[in-house]
């Protein structure tokens, strides 16, 4: 149901006001017909009086009028006998199962004393005193009789509604308790309604308030939901809005913060690896010039091969020092590992085996400047120098449709597994002996950074069997790739 | 926790509605209806039995009989009367019965001349039928209608022979009347005499009193010193019996004489248990009462005119002491 609080205030007003009215209704009905009752009963009282005092003014009417016959009092006894008469009328009203007997005999009695009174008055018209006399002695008598008999109707009609007396009394002793029963249950409704009432109130105020505070600690990703279908449940919808909106906001903010830390590191990282060039590089146009010199005069005494190197050993100087800040393409890439290769085969001579097979068509895509020698550097380094009889590198690129795949492969001792895990969470993992002091770990989190994509190494190493890098480097580099699973704290 | 306190709010609630809808019910059932209005004549008749005594065994149970046999024949009857033989109070009620215009007085007779003439002249004026009951009076002075009752000369008779049965044919009988009541205690001496005129050899004497008690009991010792070889009293009104015995018993041992009565009341027949006195006339109230509102309703219908003038006798029966010789 869809009850708004002001609609609820109105029904608990309503059904309070309709109770009382009701209650109020059926006690005044009820009072007033007491009313009406004890008035019924009153008047029978007040008329029967009525009669016998009527009766009484009728004989004394005739009296005067017998002792003096004048018209005016002649008059008089004209409206005695009216009122007699009337008095009748009203009495015979009175009559009920109970009475009937004792109410005919007095209704009589009246009918009596007026044809008594009428005969008087006859008697004194014919001038016949002594007989007036004894017939005035007898509606005198008749009038002493119905003044008992009215006393015997009261008296009747006492003991006719005593018991209709106590029905009075005890209805109203009943409605004392109906009362009471009354009040208990209306008290009762009224508490029930009222905790009903508050409860349908504050309960959705009650998981509003705690919502809020919820917001309040900095949870936004609490839905606010509040079982209501009043003014609060809109204020919850509200609010469940606003929260959405906070949420939303927040997490933009949380990716521009992102973004610019990745920045920020891309540049330390740069810096760091410019630094230590530079320091292992103190006067590279003189070693240059120098390395050029040697190589032409081992050139000019014959000795072709010491030239070659010297030549490899400066172009892969001059490689590092100027590519570093930069994307190249992997020709280049390739290259510079070709000459230092030759190199290290200058170096180990039968000791290194290096196997390569390169798919020309994938050259031309960019990758971060000096990423594939330090691999292969290290491979050298761990999988060939240390051992007496040398070792086998296998280096490929090939196409795989979207991506090019670039894969190292030495049949070394093989890494550590916990060396593994570090260097693919960019943990600085201390190698010694690297010709252009760039580490492992910061090509991977270089490599990561240019392309953005958390897989872009995979390290497969099996302990006295080998190891296997493989990089997958995607052929169209996309800045806008998926931001949020760079998720790192 | 929740479900209880709902189940034990609901359980309250149902138990005060219950209560406040039963205080309800008993507030409507309260109280007794007002008596229904009359709108036109609920009986046929208004009768009235006016008696002297009233709260007397005799004339309660003619009450009783006449207010039943008047519900039987839905005619409503009143018994009015006055106590102890008030005669003002009951010619005042004879008086307001006929002012009331009553549809039929039954009343017991009294031989005045007061009562002759309400009965003679106002009732008769409005019209209205007396029969009177127990006692009579006769019809010439009181245009009654007729009368209910014991055949107070048959009584007489029943009491002389029952006395010549006890007595023989030889003796003196005493016989003491009282000063009310005269009609009625003439017919039972008419009755006695008529039986005892057979015996000449039996000597009855008569005397007669006022109603005061210790006139009755000054004649009876009188009639006893006047009469020293009496062998019987009878006691002709009814109301001197208890003086007479009174009187008689503390004179002589009782047994000496034989003493009757006419009366019919616990008094007297207290004595008669008590051996003090020999027999009395049992009337018949019951039959008095019946017969007496059946006349009058029948003759208020038309069914019975005219009634039968002498009157309508009802049985009377001797009671014997019994453990008297």
């Amino acid at each position: 149901m869809n009850i708004s609080i002001l609609k609820k205030i109105w029904i608990l007003a309503a059904v309070v006001l309709s109770l009382m009215a009701s209650i109020w209704i059926a006690l005044t009905y009820y009072n007033q017909q007491t009313q009406e009752q004890y008035n019924d009963i009153l008047q029978r009282y007040i008329r029967m009086n009525e009669a016998s005092i009527a009766s009484k003014e009728l004989i004394s009417s005739l009296n005067n009028y017998l002792h003096s016959p004048e018209p005016a009092q002649k008059e008089v006894l004209g409206t005695s006998k009216q009122k007699v008469r009337e008095a009748k009328y009203e009495v015979y009203k009175l009559r009920n199962t109970d009475n009937d007997f004792e109410l005919s005999n007095y209704i009589n009695l009246m009918d009596s004393l007026t044809e008594t009174v009428d005969r008087t008055l006859l008697l004194q018209a014919e001038k016949d005193t002594e007989e007036a006399g004894k017939t005035f002695a007898e509606a005198t008598r008749i009038s002493m009789y119905i003044s008992e008999m009215t006393l015997t109707l009261i008296d009747k009609e006492l003991n006719t509604y005593y018991p209709f007396y106590q029905g009075i009394m005890e209805k109203s002793e009943a409605l004392k308790r109906l009362g009471l029963w009354l009040l208990l249950l209306i008290t009762f409704l009224l508490i029930m309604f009222t905790y009903w009432f508050s409860l349908s109130i504050t309960r959705p105020l009650l998981s509003l308030s705690r919502a809020a505070k919820e917001l309040s600690r900095g949870r936004f990703d609490l839905k606010i939901e509040v079982q209501s279908s009043d003014e609060i449940s809109f204020l919850a919808k509200m609010f469940e809005r606003m929260r959405v909106n906070i949420n939303n906001l927040i997490m933009e903010i949380q990716e521009k913060a992102q973004l610019e830390k990745e920045l920020q590191d891309n540049k330390l990282l740069l810096q760091e690896s410019q630094l230590r060039s530079l320091q292992s590089q103190i006067n590279p146009h003189f070693l240059f010039n120098t390395l050029d010199t040697i190589s032409k005069k081992a050139y000019l005494e014959g000795s072709e091969e010491t030239s070659d190197l010297l030549v490899n050993v400066a172009g892969l100087l001059r490689y590092n020092l100027k590519r570093l800040n930069r994307s190249v393409t992997l020709y280049e890439e390739v290259r510079v590992l070709h000459q230092y290769v030759e190199i290290q085969k200058a170096r180990f001579s039968e000791r290194l085996q290096f196997h390569s097979e390169i798919d020309e068509s994938c050259l031309h895509i960019q990758v971060p400047g000096l990423t594939l020698q330090p691999i292969i550097e290290n491979a050298v380094i761990h999988a060939v120098e240390p051992r007496e009889e040398g070792g086998v590198i296998l280096f490929a690129i090939r196409d795989e449709t979207d991506h090019v795949c670039v894969v190292f492969k030495d049949d070394g001792p093989g890494i550590p597994e916990h060396i593994v895990y570090s260097i693919l969470n960019e943990q600085d993992v201390e190698f010694s002996g690297h010709s252009t002091g760039i580490g492992f770990s910061n090509v991977v989190q270089r490599l990561r950074l240019f392309y953005h994509v958390p897989n872009v190494i995979q390290i497969e190493s099996i302990s006295g069997v080998g190891t296997k890098v493989i990089l997958n480097l995607p052929k169209i580099r996309s800045s806008e790739n998926d931001v949020q699973s760079t998720d790192r704290g | 926790m929740r479900k209880t306190a709902v189940v034990m709010c609901s359980i309250a609630g149902l138990i005060l509605c219950f209560f406040t809808s039963l205080s309800v019910g008993r507030m409507y059932e309260a109280g007794s209806a007002m008596p229904a209005e009359l709108q036109e004549e609920q009986v046929k008749y208004r009768l009235v039995l006016v008696t002297q005594e009233l709260n007397t065994p005799f004339w309660d149970k003619v009450g009783e009989t006449a207010v039943e046999e008047a519900a039987k024949n839905n005619v409503s009857l009143q018994v009015w009367g006055s106590y102890g033989s008030n005669e003002d109070d009951f010619l005042k009620k004879m008086e307001i019965a006929i002012a009331s215009k009553v549809d039929g007085i039954i009343v017991q007779g009294l031989d005045t001349a007061e009562f002759k003439e309400l009965t003679k002249i106002q009732a008769g004026r409005s019209g209205i039928p007396v029969i009177t009951v127990a006692s009579d009076v006769p019809m010439k002075d009181s245009l009654r209608r007729t009368y209910v009752g014991t055949d107070h000369t048959a009584a007489g008779r029943m009491v002389a022979k029952e006395l010549i049965s006890k007595l023989g044919t030889k003796g003196t009988v005493i016989l003491i009347g009282g000063s009310r009541q005269q009609y009625d205690q003439d017919q039972r001496l008419k009755g006695i005499q008529e039986v005892l005129q057979q015996y000449p050899e039996l000597v009855t004497v008569y005397a007669e009193t006022s109603d005061e008690r210790e006139k009755v009991i000054s004649s009876a010792r009188e009639m006893m010193n006047k009469y020293p070889n009496a062998d019987a009293f009878v006691a002709v009104n009814t109301h001197i019996t208890d003086a007479l015995v009174n009187a008689v018993g503390k004179r002589y041992q009782s047994g000496k004489y034989l003493i009757y009565s006419f009366d019919d009341s616990p008094e007297t027949r207290f004595l008669l248990e008590r051996g003090e006195l020999d027999g009395m006339i049992k009337q018949s109230p019951e039959e008095i009462g019946q017969i007496s509102v059946n006349l009058m309703v029948s003759w208020l219908d038309g069914k019975t005119v005219p009634l039968d003038m002498n009157g309508y006798y009802t049985d009377i029966t001797m009671i014997k002491a019994k453990n008297r010789p």
